[in-house]
């Protein structure tokens, strides 16, 4: 049943925003930026243990969904995790399939991810922060919390993702 | 050569470069508002986001609420000694107003740029990637909300309607580094002086008033206000506090570092500003000096 991905997709998408919006409180009060990565993880998920096709699709439309919901700069996101949806398949071809090996991949993606929002925001004007400190306040903070959540949600993931993109037969 | 063409991988990154190019100075120019699509977008996400925001909420604001506990005693001995101050600030906030009405009958003035009406919205999300500061909250144009409001919550100032969709809108933070997020205001004093709030310095965690006059004479520790002057906001919304004032580069203008009233981070309830003077002349306000 693929309706399934889709509506984890969606609940996946949303709770990023909620998340932030919630832990506001906590998550704000430090100088560290905490960014939820969590619908890149599904998309690693996705392209490893689902099909990559589907993967490249939802990436472009969760992507899209982004870009309008979130930044109002349409392009990068939809650009962007795609383009990282690639990079996964590309890396899982050389490398085991295993829930270490692919949590470590979606931490690679994220951070690549990031570095590539990063430059296009900082080509654009919205961004100020030096590399280095783009890296030190952001990047490690941010791969620090998706690593917690990969931690919580790895297994249900890869569970999932092989049991709900199966065809059918009929 | 033919190589080249053949190969799809390249065309097709090359075709997204191009595309994605256009997509993002398509977004870049000046909007007047969302296009429908855009507008559908946020609306589902927006049903989406309010219907799974409550529970989420009720169970966060649970923990929070055991960590309050702890600080109440102390939080109550100050609140008692505030309270005292209220009342007598109370009473001469009525003479004062009382005085202004009469003042403003004997010229005849009825409309102010400080008078408005507020709506309030429920923040239902928050922009997960902290490049751009946007929140979403869950009033949009069918009741009556604007591109460009001032947005506040009970301290102050916090930031403006960026676009608005027909559920929701999508308020930009004044902390958000957007070269087109300029608010005029104005430092009290004996004589006021006025600038434009333009970026937020992350070292010092303070918002950044430009453009004042070199001479102009700025206290630390003044009160910063929106002015009015710019079309859209009312007047006197409170920004901040002055807490240092630097000489720009040039040493033609100064800038201040305003210490934001609002509390930027833990965003629940705002209120969305309507003012009630109407602008004379919508195409001289036309600019985004607000």
């Amino acid at each position: 049943m693929k309706i399934r991905v889709f509506l984890l997709a969606v609940l996946v998408f949303i709770s990023e925003g909620i998340f932030v919006e919630v832990f506001s409180g906590p998550l704000y009060r430090t100088d560290y930026i905490l960014v939820p990565r969590f619908i890149m993880i599904f998309l690693v998920f996705l392209t490893v243990y689902g099909k990559k096709e589907m993967a490249l699709w939802y990436g472009f439309g969760l992507g899209i969904f982004y870009d309008v919901v979130y930044t109002e700069i349409l392009g990068i996101y939809t650009f962007t995790m795609p383009l990282m949806v690639y990079l996964s398949s590309q890396l899982m071809k050389v490398l085991q399939t295993n829930l270490g090996i692919v949590s470590g991949v979606s931490l690679v993606v994220i951070s690549v991810l990031e570095i590539i929002v990063y430059e296009l925001n900082s080509l654009i004007g919205f961004a100020s922060l030096s590399f280095i400190d783009f890296a030190k306040m952001r990047l490690l903070p941010s791969l620090l919390l998706n690593l917690v959540f990969l931690l919580l949600f790895a297994y249900l993931f890869a569970k999932w993702m092989r049991k709900w993109t199966i065809d059918e037969d009929f | 050569m033919p190589q080249f063409f053949l190969n799809k991988k390249l065309i097709i990154l090359l075709i997204s470069i191009i595309f994605l190019v256009s997509l993002i100075g398509f977004s870049l120019r000046e909007r007047d508002g969302l296009s429908w699509p855009e507008q559908f977008m946020k609306d589902s996400a927006g049903l989406v986001q309010t219907v799974f925001h409550k529970p989420a909420s009720a169970i966060a604001g649970f923990f929070e609420n055991l960590s309050d506990l702890r600080n109440t005693y102390e939080e109550n001995k100050n609140l008692k000694e505030r309270l005292e101050e209220y009342v007598k600030l109370e009473t001469e906030i009525y003479d004062l107003e009382k005085e202004n009405e009469e003042l403003r009958a004997m010229v005849e003035k009825e409309e102010s740029l400080s008078d408005y009406t507020v709506t309030q919205a429920t923040v239902i999300g928050r922009s997960p990637e902290r490049w751009h500061e946007t929140l979403t909250v869950s009033k949009g144009s069918v009741n009556g909300i604007e591109k460009n409001m001032a947005v506040i919550t009970a301290e102050g100032l916090i930031g403006k309607v960026k676009s608005v969709s027909q559920f929701t809108s999508t308020v930009q933070l004044l902390t958000a580094l957007d070269p087109q997020n300029r608010i005029s205001a104005v430092v009290q004093g004996k004589e006021p002086a006025y600038g434009f709030i333009q970026g937020f310095d992350e070292d010092k965690q303070a918002l950044m008033l430009t453009g004042l006059l070199y001479d102009a004479d700025i206290k630390e520790g003044s009160n910063v206000v929106t002015s009015g002057l710019g079309g859209v906001f009312p007047k006197g919304l409170v920004v901040g506090k002055v807490e240092e004032v630097i000489i720009d580069q040039y040493g033609l203008t100064q800038t201040a570092f305003i210490k934001p009233a609002a509390n930027f981070d833990d965003v629940n309830d705002v209120m969305i500003v309507k003012r009630s003077t109407t602008e004379v002349d919508t195409d001289s306000t036309e600019g985004d000096d607000l």
